[in-house]
């Protein structure tokens, strides 16, 4: 999958190699729930019994390994910073696919003129309230505080990947990476 | 002498596909999807006519007076090499996370 692809060498390049072994866990999980990145021990968990389609399986470890790539490259203070965790689910949310058109159809949310940001915001929120203890007030506080600055950082993509086609596309521009920092 | 400005990090042909994306209607609706309305794409023309005077230029070994390219490329948000936008919200990491590697209990 390109998005997974794309992001492990960003990975990589920042120092943190992903193992399979070490970096994924498969466990059953309660609700709904379809994984989650544990800080305290660089660990994405993938919640095998409520995970049933290959495609959900992409747009999970894609959404993860974006909170693993946060966690590499930034002081993220995950457990007691909301305003860190509402900026790397923002960005999740956004580069992860979790906000197609299709997506939301299939959640009965309709709209169009912008609604992928609408989208991001609300499930930056919901994410928020799944895995620490604030009131949604504070989570709807948080996310829109940093709303701006963490939709509009698109590290490693360079652009909102709608498609494994974009994806493909990012992962070029970011092989040769180099050759723009040789011209700044 | 003047300064010969540098390789685009991209080749011609990239940015000519990268427009003609830009410019297809996909694209166009996936924009207005994600930012409600639709894509500027004169850029990526602009780039790829750079490009090609570049490639002008290195073929006629001239030395072209005039300034550096200011942005390497397409000057986007976002793209490699220019500094995340979440800098406000969090400082980045020196090294690694220390525990990256550590085996699990």
């Amino acid at each position: 999958d390109p998005y997974a692809r794309l992001l492990l060498e960003a990975l990589k390049q920042s120092g943190c190699t992903v193992f399979n072994d070490r970096h994924f866990s498969c466990e059953n999980c309660d609700g709904c729930v379809s994984g989650g990145f544990d800080a305290a021990t660089s660990q994405i968990v993938l919640c095998q019994n409520n995970i049933r389609q290959q495609s959900h399986m992409n747009r999970v470890v894609t959404h993860e390994l974006i909170h693993a790539f946060d966690h590499c490259r930034a002081h993220v203070d995950w457990f007691k910073n909301v305003k860190h965790l509402a900026c790397s689910e923002i960005r999740a949310a956004n580069l992860s696919g979790d906000c197609t058109l299709l997506n939301e159809i299939a959640r009965f949310k309709f709209g169009l003129k912008g609604h992928h940001q609408t989208c991001v915001r609300d499930r930056a929120i919901r994410s928020i309230l799944a895995v620490r203890k604030v009131s949604k007030e504070m989570a709807e506080k948080a996310v829109d505080e940093v709303f701006d600055a963490c939709f509009n950082d698109l590290e490693p993509f360079g652009r909102i990947p709608h498609s494994k086609a974009d994806a493909k596309r990012a992962y070029r521009d970011f092989q040769n990476r180099d050759r723009y920092n040789a011209n700044l | 002498a003047g300064r010969v400005r540098p390789q685009p990090p991209r080749s011609c042909e990239d940015y000519w596909e990268e427009w003609k994306h830009c410019r297809g209607l996909r694209h166009a609706f996936h924009h207005y999807y994600a930012h409600g309305e639709l894509p500027d794409c004169g850029r990526w023309r602009e780039d790829y006519e750079a490009c090609r005077a570049w490639e002008r230029d290195r073929a006629a070994a001239a030395q072209v007076p005039g300034p550096l390219l200011a942005c390497p490329g397409p000057c986007r948000p976002g793209l490699p090499g220019q500094k995340p936008r979440s800098l406000g919200v969090w400082k980045l990491r020196k090294s690694p996370p220390p525990d990256w590697y550590l085996p699990l209990d």
